[in-house]
């Protein structure tokens, strides 16, 4: 066991945990913010993905020892009042089902949003294609990343 | 799930003095009928004094959408704004005993369309009359909208908060009216996801996000090998990992094995790791599914059950100027939902607690009871959001599994599955062979079809007793050969016989739980015989349900006209006319395939493929379905249900399977169990047919089509017929 300092959604988070555990389980076992979900543990579902100075990463896959000194970003800090383009253009095409991917995919678009402004259907096949929603939501994913990008840009 | 015709109502005066009506389900409508004094109603509105309107859900949301449903019916009827519906999750136990809670069928709206519109109509007759009363009107000058009585002449208005202890004194009308469909204000629209904002913004709570104070994390090293045990353990390294409180064996899920339960889930991880056990491999060792595969086509020189007899199917066969045969495969399939199994309980001396993900609480809550002796007070399961469930919660194993633990740590704890335990430990869907024969006059007419359906029925609730079978319609319905003996064709003359194979693969209701199977070898073969008959293979579905009767097996009414509807319409909509021209690179095709689910919703879907020229990559690019399931209570909630379920179709078309070897599962996570991702995923179009029928299930229902359509595309575009799933390169090759 040993300290850690970590910046999670702008705060100084302290945590005392095994240099080895997950970010993920950091997050949701000692901070208690459940809304990175464990979908898989190996880093191929994208339902832990958080930012980690603006990147999508999979928090599953990143040691605590590793994350000290970078600002991550989860689904509870990416607007302050839940009000991200991606999450307003989620509730606008009404995409979510059982909902349970869909903070990591919503981290995973607004991550490629703040890349590409203007994606094409290419680009979000590249981004969203390592995720896994068992719902089958993907169509209206699609439309909603196409509505935050539009959205993003008026404001 | 059928809707009786009758909803029993109660009205009375709640105990903090607000208006509760409650309405209970046709299931226990006998109990009822003998029995008034043990009315006990299985959800309630209630209306506070504030103006909180609250209504218990009776079934889980695990994303098909019921916790926006039905608010939407009980709104229609009572005139409010369904967003101010507060919900409660109803538990098992105490007024909703013996009520049905268990979320399967298809049945979450279908199941409570009329009862919850029954009861927002009673508590809104109920108001009118309280207001009248208060303003000492003629109850026919009031009329309620948007959560107000108002007196029309007067333009008066009374909230229903103000009315909720007047309207409580009010007799309750034995027959109060309902709207007409032309009158709906919601019914039929587009309604957003009441649970939208919570999950966009990770707030929304699953059963791996429940915290419970003093609470263990636990994970569990599984024997791997089907009917295996613990043969033996070494704890001493597990329990000296920094974090791990108990190690201890855990019997009575379906897979026997150790759980670690540790201060959080990593430590519980590593403890895991270096636990050491040892197996007994138990009976199965041996089992492997490419073998079993062969077994099961070795049954088809068995009689088996004959489920189905229409005319001489033999004797057409010996006039027939051509015959036909194939053999169709199915795999084992997992579930796979995106949470994996997990619960958390509180197990004490006298009382027990329990959060689970599950589809059937009224399972965990009498289970527990029986198990453990504890009076039903004391047993409380409280049912979470739901992250995915796809049948695979129907079963409560991994609810016992977590009451033994936090009884023997005597500790809350919360148990979770990694995700190779959730791939490899499950319910899963069976794997079959079908054999399919037919006879064709010189013209190309049908005369005969043969079906001999091989699987094994379903083992999650027992397997069928020799005195069950006898009764061949239930043994069919309760049984694994959906889709074969309510074959909605009109063949002169047909014979369906249905082998069981056993196998220690524990199996389950998978998302359309055994038409998938069937219904991917009955409308590939029907494309078969459009073919070898030089018929257009959807026209043939068509003549074949000609005049578009009603087609009666057992309590099963197929409605060959809205069959054929569907058929037409999806033939409209698609330019199926014109087949898709190929590309210098690129072979394109269209295919088609239709169901009906227990004869209660109909739906036809076509598929457009392409394959590369060297059929070493196939596409599917979008898949049309028309569905008509009666009325359409939330149009949005529909189409995101298709959509979903053509995703799951083709994740099995495409990709999925569980393969077994030496009495091991192999298959560990996405990575070697495939499902559809973005990339893959085809654009998808929807066509409701309008209806004033009873609602019925769309949940499964646009699974079973989705694989045989792509089949016939694939056949359509190449001419090689692939009757193996799932469908990969390789097998168009072979």
């Amino acid at each position: 066991m040993a300290a850690f300092t970590l910046t999670i959604n702008g705060r100084k988070r302290r945590v005392d945990a095994d240099p080895e555990m997950p970010l993920l389980w950091v997050l949701r076992d000692l901070l208690h913010m459940t809304g990175t979900k464990y979908g898989c543990g190996a880093g191929v579902c994208g339902a832990c993905t958080v930012h980690e100075n603006n990147v999508a990463v999979r928090s599953c896959q990143i040691a605590v020892s590793q994350a000290a000194g970078k600002r991550y970003t989860t689904i509870e800090g990416l607007a302050d009042a839940g009000d991200h383009p991606c999450q307003r253009a989620w509730i606008e095409e009404d995409v979510a089902q059982c909902g349970y991917c869909q903070p990591g995919m919503i981290m995973t678009a607004a991550a490629l949003i703040r890349d590409k402004s203007d994606p094409t259907d290419a680009d979000i096949d590249t981004a969203l294609s390592d995720s896994v929603c068992r719902c089958g939501t993907y169509q209206r994913m699609r439309r909603a990343i196409h509505r935050a990008a539009r959205e993003g840009k008026r404001t | 799930m059928r809707v009786s015709r009758r909803a029993f109502l109660n009205a009375g005066a709640a105990a903090g003095a607000g208006l509760i009506v409650g309405f209970r389900m046709p299931g226990v409508a006998q109990a009822a009928d003998a029995a008034p004094a043990a009315f006990r109603p299985n959800a309630y509105i209630e209306i506070a004094p504030d103006d909180t309107i609250t209504l218990w859900v009776t079934r889980s949301e695990m994303g098909q959408g019921v916790r926006t449903t039905l608010p939407v019916l009980l709104a229609e009827e009572l005139e409010v704004d369904p967003g101010r519906v507060r919900l409660e999750q109803a538990m098992p136990g105490a007024r909703f005993k013996g009520i049905r809670l268990r979320t399967s069928g298809s049945g979450s709206s279908s199941g409570t369309f009329r009862a919850l519109r029954l009861a927002g109509a009673t508590a809104r007759e109920m108001l009118i009359a309280a207001a009248a009363q208060v303003w000492q009107v003629d109850r026919s000058s009031c009329r309620a909208a948007l959560g107000s009585v108002i007196h029309t002449p007067s333009g008066r208005t009374l909230g229903y908060g103000r009315l909720a202890g007047a309207a409580a004194r009010q007799t309750p009308p034995s027959d109060p009216p309902l709207k007409d469909a032309r009158n709906f204000r919601l019914i039929g629209t587009r309604v957003k996801r009441t649970d939208g904002p919570a999950i966009v913004r990770g707030g929304a709570v699953y059963g791996i996000d429940v915290r419970v104070p003093g609470m263990l994390v636990a994970v569990m090293e599984r024997c791997p090998y089907l009917g295996g045990k613990v043969a033996g353990f070494d704890a001493s390294k597990a329990l000296a990992t920094p974090g791990v409180r108990h190690v201890v064996p855990i019997k009575s899920g379906i897979s026997t094995g150790v759980a670690v339960a540790a201060d959080n889930t990593w430590a519980a991880l590593k403890g895991r790791e270096s636990l050491l056990v040892t197996w007994d491999p138990g009976p199965n060792r041996d089992f492997d599914s490419e073998r079993f595969i062969r077994t099961m086509e070795e049954a088809f020189s068995k009689d088996g059950y004959p489920i189905r007899r229409d005319g001489d199917a033999e004797g057409a066969m010996g006039s027939a100027a051509t015959t036909l045969e194939a053999v169709y495969e199915y795999p084992f399939q997992a579930h796979a939902p995106l949470e994996t199994m997990n619960c958390t309980a509180d197990m004490r001396k006298e009382s027990c607690e329990v959060w689970a993900p599950t589809q059937t609480p009224e399972t965990a809550f009498n289970d527990i009871i029986k198990t453990y002796g504890l009076p039903p007070e004391a047993v409380q399961v409280h049912t979470t959001l739901l992250g995915g469930g796809f049948g695979r919660r129907l079963f409560v194993d991994y609810v016992h599994e977590a009451v033994e633990l936090s009884k023997a740590i005597g500790k809350p704890v919360q148990l979770l599955w990694t995700r190779p335990d959730d791939m490899r430990h499950g319910f899963f869907h069976p794997a079959s062979v079908d054999r399919l024969r037919a006879g064709l006059s010189a013209d190309g007419t049908a005369l005969a079809w043969l079906h001999k359906a091989v699987g094994s029925d379903l083992s999650m609730f027992g397997l069928p007793s020799e005195e069950e079978k006898k009764d061949l319609q239930r043994y069919a319905k309760d049984g694994s050969p959906w889709g074969a003996y309510d074959n909605p064709y009109g063949f002169p003359a047909m014979k369906v016989d249905y082998v069981p194979v056993d196998s220690p693969v524990p199996t389950g209701a998978w998302r359309a739980v055994e038409y998938p199977s069937r219904v991917f070898a009955r409308e590939s073969f029907i494309d078969e015989i459009a073919r070898a008959g030089g018929k257009d293979p959807l026209r043939l579905r068509i003549d074949l349900l000609r005049p578009g009767n009603i087609l009666e097996l057992g309590d099963q009414r197929i409605d060959r006209g809205r069959m054929i509807k569907v058929l037409e319409i999806a033939r409209d909509k698609t330019g199926w006319a014109t087949p898709l021209s190929s590309t210098k690179d690129r072979l394109r095709g269209r295919g088609v395939a239709v169901n009906s689910y227990f004869g209660e919703s109909y739906v036809a879907e076509v598929a457009e493929v392409s394959v590369a020229r060297d059929l070493g990559d196939l596409r599917v690019h979008r898949v049309a379905c028309v569905v008509d399931c009666g009325v359409a209570i939330n149009l949005a909630g529909l189409e995101g249900q298709i959509e979903s379920g053509i995703t799951w179709g083709l994740s099995a078309a495409l990709h999925g399977k569980i393969d077994f070897r030496d009495g091991r599962a192999l298959q560990e996570s996405y990575t070697d169990f495939e499902v559809m991702r973005m990339d893959e995923s085809p654009a998808i179009e929807t066509h409701v047919v309008p209806s004033q029928a009873p609602p019925s299930g769309f949940g499964e229902h646009s699974v079973p089509p989705v694989a045989p359509a792509v089949a016939n595309a694939v056949f359509a575009a190449t001419g090689r017929r692939v009757r193996r799933l799932p469908i990969t390169p390789a097998r168009l090759r072979a």
